[in-house]
């Protein structure tokens, strides 16, 4: 890894985490603030009077009774998936797509440094900042909670929720970054990085909708795991595990191994 | 010693278009001059020597390594000048200098020198400078580390006349300390005045490699002569001089190496006007250019 690099990288695309992390923290904050130990029935029957495929879509046609599954089933179904996402796609496209298509990447490989240690470097970024994204986003949750509701928030299963979303997104990241090293022009790698993971998105939306669409799901990533059966405890953990490790271990390598090797236009 | 040297290297892009069996090679201590006009294939070229391309066939070696596979050490003693102006936009002069030092891990730097040399004002964004304020830093990040081989893509694009003069200076110096230098260029003037040898290269194909004196001695200029009468316009027809084009008065004469003739004929005349016509490459090398697809055709 280049230090150097890493830290110019980490200076041009910081403060799209920020707010990133700043959207996510307001939607955070209302749903827990939701909460009321007291009146379920209340939030329920507010929920019923919403359109209830959009509600399914969601995922949120069981919401749970404690404050965790309530977390879970009303932040990591949705919002949880959707701004890491954007943040992937922008962000993968940017480390190396951009700088091919613009010809600054000339400049990095001007200097001696090999390709393989630039397109690591990159990786590594994404890698890291997502899962510096998902830190906060966890330690974010338990202080909230505390906060509003203290000794609520079982942490141990909300910390599991948050791995295994986590490993989802090495996965999403990976697919982004991977078209990112393929194509030299941003408007190929934005089409595929962006196009893939949000077709998965809206397979896991649609298989959500009905019971019979429900099939569906097997062709989305993002159906893989199920926080709320995480939380209860009855989830197939390790598949939820495996494919996305699998896939990002994959997709990551494969990007690097294709722009170590490909003709750059630049 | 050959420091750059480039052998029967075909690289084919999807249109058909790229550059074919290209071989030269540039001594230790030596400026190369490569010339074309745009679109021949000088940045094929030299993305190759940079490692930025696989070559179909062939191959390109700097100090015996090869460019594709050993970029990294190559770079260690390369300063290089890309054929688009490309930057980090957000960078201002100097934060773009200072990265490309770390990236360098350079210890020594000439990088003062040359701000105060090119009157680099490196306080703005890199966004906000003008093309020839872009060029400057280019170049500067291309000299700082005081390499020992250049490769620069038309360096001077962009650049004013007085900038550019600084600039083959600043080539003249480099050459006198001993560095191996390549340059791309459309004009053969600036290649004229830097370059020991040139190599001419023509859709993709190296049609003369030559030392710079013969090829100044293929190059055609073009003269606008004005004389009083029109018994004199048809002095020079009738002489062996080339003519491209009579108006009125004032007669277009192509020479190439025949300044003694061209000379001797005009005393004969009243000459009231002589000019030079700026020629771009291909007229100034129509022995490599014009008449060959003349004659493919
Ligand atoms: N990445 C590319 N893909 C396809 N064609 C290219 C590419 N780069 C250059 N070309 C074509 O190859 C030819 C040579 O280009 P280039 O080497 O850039 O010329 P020069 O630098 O001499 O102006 C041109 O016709 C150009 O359009
Ligand atoms: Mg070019």
């Amino acid at each position: 890894m280049n230090k150097t690099l890493f830290k110019q990288t980490s200076k041009s695309n910081w403060i799209i985490g920020v707010i990133i992390f700043a959207v996510m923290m307001m939607y955070l904050s209302i749903i827990i603030s939701m909460f009321d130990p007291e009146n379920m029935e209340g939030i329920m029957a507010m929920l019923e009077t919403m359109p209830q495929e959009l509600m399914a879509a969601m995922g949120l046609t069981e919401l749970g009774v404690t404050l965790t599954s309530f977390v879970v089933s009303y932040y990591y179904g949705f919002l949880v998936i959707m701004f890491p996402m954007i943040y992937s796609i922008i962000v993968a496209n940017r480390l190396i797509a951009a700088h091919v298509e613009r010809g600054s990447m000339a400049y990095l490989l001007a200097t001696p440094n090999s390709r393989l240690e630039i397109v690591i470097t990159q990786a590594l970024f994404l890698i890291l900042s997502i899962t510096v994204l998902f830190l906060f986003v966890f330690l974010a949750g338990i202080i909230f909670s505390e906060i509003l509701f203290p000794g609520h928030l079982e942490i141990g299963s909300f910390l599991l929720v948050n791995l295994i979303t986590l490993l989802l997104f090495y996965a999403v990241s990976g697919i982004s970054f991977f078209f990112s090293c393929l194509f030299n022009t941003t408007r190929k790698s934005l089409a595929f990085g962006a196009g893939v993971p949000v077709a998965f998105f809206v397979l896991d939306m649609l298989s959500n909708v009905r019971d019979q669409y429900s099939w569906i799901g097997n062709f989305s990533l993002f159906s893989l795991s199920d926080p709320l059966r995480i939380v209860e405890g009855d989830a197939v953990i390790s598949i939820s595990i495996v494919v996305p490790l699998l896939i990002a271990l994959m997709t990551y390598t494969a990007g690097i191994i294709i722009f170590n090797r490909k003709d750059l236009p630049i | 010693m050959s420091i750059i040297q480039v052998e029967n290297v075909t690289k084919t892009y999807k249109s058909g278009k790229g550059i074919f069996d290209i071989s030269f090679s540039v001594d230790q201590g030596e400026v190369f001059g490569y010339l074309g006009p745009n679109g021949a294939g000088k940045t094929t070229t030299i993305r190759q020597l940079m490692g930025f391309t696989n070559v179909d066939q062939g191959r390109c070696l700097i100090r015996g390594m090869d460019t594709r596979l050993q970029a990294e050490e190559i770079q260690k003693f390369v300063g290089y000048i890309p054929g688009e102006i490309a930057f980090f936009n957000n960078m201002t002069g100097k934060q773009f200098l200072d990265f490309i030092s770390q990236m360098r891990k350079q210890a020594k730097s000439r990088t003062a020198e040359l701000v105060t040399r090119f009157e680099l004002d490196v306080k703005p964004k890199i966004s906000k400078m003008s093309k020839g304020m872009k060029q400057k830093v280019a170049l500067t990040a291309a000299f700082m580390h005081d390499p020992e081989i250049y490769i620069l893509d038309e360096p001077t694009s962009g650049l004013d006349p007085l900038m550019q003069k600084t600039f083959i200076e600043l080539i003249l110096e480099e050459k006198k300390r001993g560095k191996t230098i390549l340059m791309s260029s459309h004009s053969f003037e600036e290649v004229e005045r830097t370059s020991d040898r040139a190599g001419v290269i023509r859709e993709g194909r190296l049609v003369a490699l030559e030392d710079v004196n013969s090829l100044k001695a293929a190059q055609r200029k073009a003269f606008i002569v004005t004389v009083v009468s029109s018994g004199e316009v048809e002095l020079l027809q009738n002489s062996n001089l080339e003519i491209s084009r009579i108006t009125g008065n004032q007669v277009e004469i192509i020479i190439s190496s025949n300044y003694d003739e061209f000379i001797r004929v005009l005393t004969k005349c009243s000459v009231k006007g002589l000019d030079v016509l700026n020629q771009n490459l291909e007229q100034a090398f129509m022995k490599y250019y014009g008449r060959e697809a003349e004659k493919n055709e």
